[in-house]
């Protein structure tokens, strides 16, 4: 499991000044579910997965997404943003259990 | 020595600043709870979007997601929305509620003007057959509302 919060980015290889591009981000984590005892009553622990995905363009904040248990095992998320200046795109994702983990694209003009 | 008194309580003031600001930046384990809650869709509805008109915004929000989701641990599932994106204008959230889920809101997207388009898609779990809906608010504080039943064949949501 030591995969967990890996991060891959993946960015058109071809970015035109100006252009919306769409980006696709993947996290391997186990977004753990919730867990019921034989009576069907949930067991109260804290059950780890990403809570909070936050993506950053030239220092702002661009999109920003709160997702719960209710999302897939290793989640892809996929976003839209304009790319104006060449710079660091950054998607942060935080879990329940405190951990944060982050990948960065390089965006460049051709 | 007045001075230096005053200006320890200045800094004093600063920290406890500093130290509200860095709290009320993360108030993080309180509204991931207040998100995603195990409860039915009626009470979440209530809850997020209570006393909200979800208008029927079918020609202006494309929902897409498999009709038929033989795996239900892994629905792919993209929303898109027309929208300038200008400041002035443009989609503010949107939700993914599944109707069927125990956790039934599953996710928010938040977006701001720079996004130059508001669209999103991502993996989600379906525990069962049920409608899907997508909820997008805008920024002149309409609401839209798009639904389409996912016939589930295994559920993955598990407990």
């Amino acid at each position: 499991m030591s995969d967990i919060g890996k991060v891959r980015l993946r960015v058109p290889s071809t970015i035109k000044a100006g252009e919306t591009v769409r980006v696709r981000a993947l996290v391997i984590h186990p977004m753990e579910r919730v867990e019921r005892d034989n009576q069907g009553k949930i067991i109260q622990k804290n059950y780890n997965y990403i809570d909070k995905v936050t993506v950053t363009y030239l220092g702002k904040t661009v999109v920003a997404f709160d997702t719960t248990q209710a999302v897939s095992e290793n989640p892809f998320f996929s976003f839209a943003f304009r790319a104006t200046d060449p710079g660091v795109l950054k998607v942060a994702f935080t879990d329940t259990n405190g951990g944060k983990y982050e990948g960065t694209a390089d965006i460049k003009f051709s | 020595m007045s001075q230096t008194l005053t200006r320890r309580q200045a800094l004093h003031a600063l920290g406890a600043l500093g130290a509200a600001a860095y709290l009320g930046v993360r108030p993080r384990p309180a509204a991931a709870q207040a998100l995603g809650q195990q409860e039915t869709v009626e009470e979440a509805m209530k809850r997020v979007f209570g006393g909200k008109t979800l208008k029927d915004g079918a020609g202006l929000v494309k929902l897409e997601i498999p009709f038929i989701a033989e795996n239900g641990a892994v629905v792919p599932v993209s929303v898109e929305v027309q929208s300038p994106m200008t400041p002035t204008d443009h989609v503010r959230h949107i939700y993914i509620v599944a109707d069927k889920n125990r956790i039934p809101v599953v996710t928010r997207v938040g977006f701001t003007p720079e996004a130059g388009q508001a669209y999103m898609a991502a993996n989600i779990r379906l525990g069962d057959t049920g409608d899907v809906r997508a909820i997008v608010e805008r920024s002149d504080g309409t609401w839209l509302q798009v639904k389409r039943e996912v016939k589930v064949t295994v559920g993955g949501c598990g407990g």
